[in-house]
């Protein structure tokens, strides 16, 4: 009996040490794959959670990618089951919005003056509605990269998907976000 | 064809604004860039994306999210292995101080980051060791003179080594480029002394490379020369710099004049 207190004292110790210092950086993933502040508290609660029971399995590698790999997880799964039509996977961009990025975005041949470009004329609301707008899948990509400022080989970690499948989601998200803040002017 | 082509410089891109890009291939890039106006305008609005992103406000945990969640795990126990603990808590009075003294560091911990304790043990660590600081600083500069270039990040851009140090360190410096006091920005590489990893900028002067390491503000290691090289360490409020180089004594003060001057005051946070 004394030999899983012990057990158990020790799995909450490396929870603590694995899990805790990334809280602020879980919560902030949370809040942009959830869109609002009570989902975002549920799945870090829940996160926690399984990041507690599953602590054996961490691997002493990359405390801050394996904490926020159960955080995505975790808030994959909540939406799908508590709001199955918030989250929106495609593979391919509709026809629209692939027209849509070749009229108007970066690969258009009109070249902006130093003006227009130096600021998207943009709110913080107007940026995060059109970072909502994204499918999930560049959403998270840009918000590891941007708000978590991961590098590549961690988002890949996380995302459980090949580098190059990061930089062309990366590169595809952001051109969209382009695309849908430049339609504002 | 054209097509794929372009789709390869969109990823290039995106692989250089994140610093992602291996030397060789950043290099290649710039210089691009510097020629080709469309892509250059891709580039801007690259990074004018970015800096919109980043200035969007930052969502805070809520208070008493982590409180619930340390109830929550406590609850989650299997009851059997619980019950004893529980029975046995009174005969052991230094627990409960001990698991509410351990919270508090933890909550600490949690806000502050590893940032904080990080830089103290940093501090701490080199009280002991004041001068291996020098040897190993300069160590650092040997090796990169050895490797087939002196810095992991190779770009003349500020706005490419910063960010690049920024992804990868607690806490980076500021990197101005000082071409025109003969000190041109070539790259950065992360050293690693005693076992922290900390930014090094490298300059070119002439032929001659000068490595400029940043290590957390704490006291200067002295003025010296070892193994040939010189070593000059000053520090301001957020570091202390150590520079190594082959280049003389009086051209290491010169080069610390620039790199103050051009050292725009840190950004307030």
């Amino acid at each position: 009996m004394s030999v899983a207190i012990v057990q158990n004292k020790d799995e909450r110790a490396v929870f603590d040490e694995v899990f805790l210092p990334h809280m602020a950086e879980a919560y902030r993933l949370a809040q942009w794959l959830t869109g609002n502040s009570y989902d975002a508290e549920d799945v870090v609660q829940d996160a926690a959670l399984r990041a507690f029971r599953g602590i054996k399995s961490f691997g002493a590698v990359n405390a801050r990618a394996w904490s926020l790999t159960i955080v995505r997880n975790t808030a994959y799964s909540w939406l799908t089951k508590n709001r199955p039509k918030a989250t929106v996977f495609t593979d391919d961009l509709s026809t629209a919005e692939q027209q849509g990025l070749e009229h108007e975005g970066p690969q258009g041949a009109r070249i902006e003056t130093p003006e227009e470009i130096a600021l998207f004329k943009a709110d913080a609301e107007e940026v995060q509605h059109a970072l909502t707008q994204l499918p999930a899948q560049f959403r998270e990509v840009i918000v590891l990269r941007e708000m978590n400022q991961l590098n590549y080989r961690d988002i890949a970690e996380i995302t459980n998907v090949p580098i190059g499948t990061v930089m062309s989601r990366l590169s595809r998200g952001r051109q969209l976000l382009i695309a849908l803040l430049g339609d504002r002017k | 064809m054209i097509e794929s082509m372009r789709d390869n410089d969109e990823l290039q891109m995106n692989a250089y604004c994140d610093g992602e890009l291996d030397p060789a291939s950043a290099i290649e890039f710039e210089r691009r860039l510097a020629g080709d106006e469309t892509l250059k305008a891709q580039h801007n609005r690259l990074l004018s994306l970015r800096r919109t992103l980043r200035s969007l406000p930052q969502y805070d945990v809520p208070a008493g999210l982590q409180a619930r969640i340390q109830s929550a795990l406590d609850a989650d126990r299997p009851a059997q292995v619980d019950r004893p603990r529980q029975v046995s808590r009174p005969v052991q009075p230094g627990r409960p101080r001990q698991r509410s003294w351990s919270f508090q560091a933890l909550a600490a911990a949690a806000v502050f980051g590893a940032v904080i304790s990080s830089s103290v043990m940093l501090t701490m660590e080199r009280y002991d060791r004041h001068e291996d600081v020098a040897r190993e600083v300069v160590a650092g500069h040997i090796r990169s003179l050895l490797a087939p270039q002196p810095f992991d990040v190779a770009s003349s851009d500020r706005h490419t080594v910063k960010p690049w140090f920024t992804s990868r360190l607690p806490e980076s410096p500021q990197v101005p480029d000082l071409a025109a006091q003969g000190f041109v920005l070539v790259g950065g590489r992360v050293d690693v002394v005693g076992h922290d990893p900390v930014a090094t900028i490298v300059y070119k002067h002439a032929k001659h490379t000068v490595s400029l390491t940043t290590l957390p503000a704490g006291p200067s290691v002295s003025d010296q020369t070892i193994a040939g090289y010189n070593v000059r360490s000053w520090s301001d409020a957020e570091f202390t710099y150590i520079a190594v180089s082959d280049i003389p004594p009086e051209d290491l003060a010169s080069f610390e004049r620039a790199f103050s001057e051009g050292s725009p005051a840190p950004e307030i946070k």
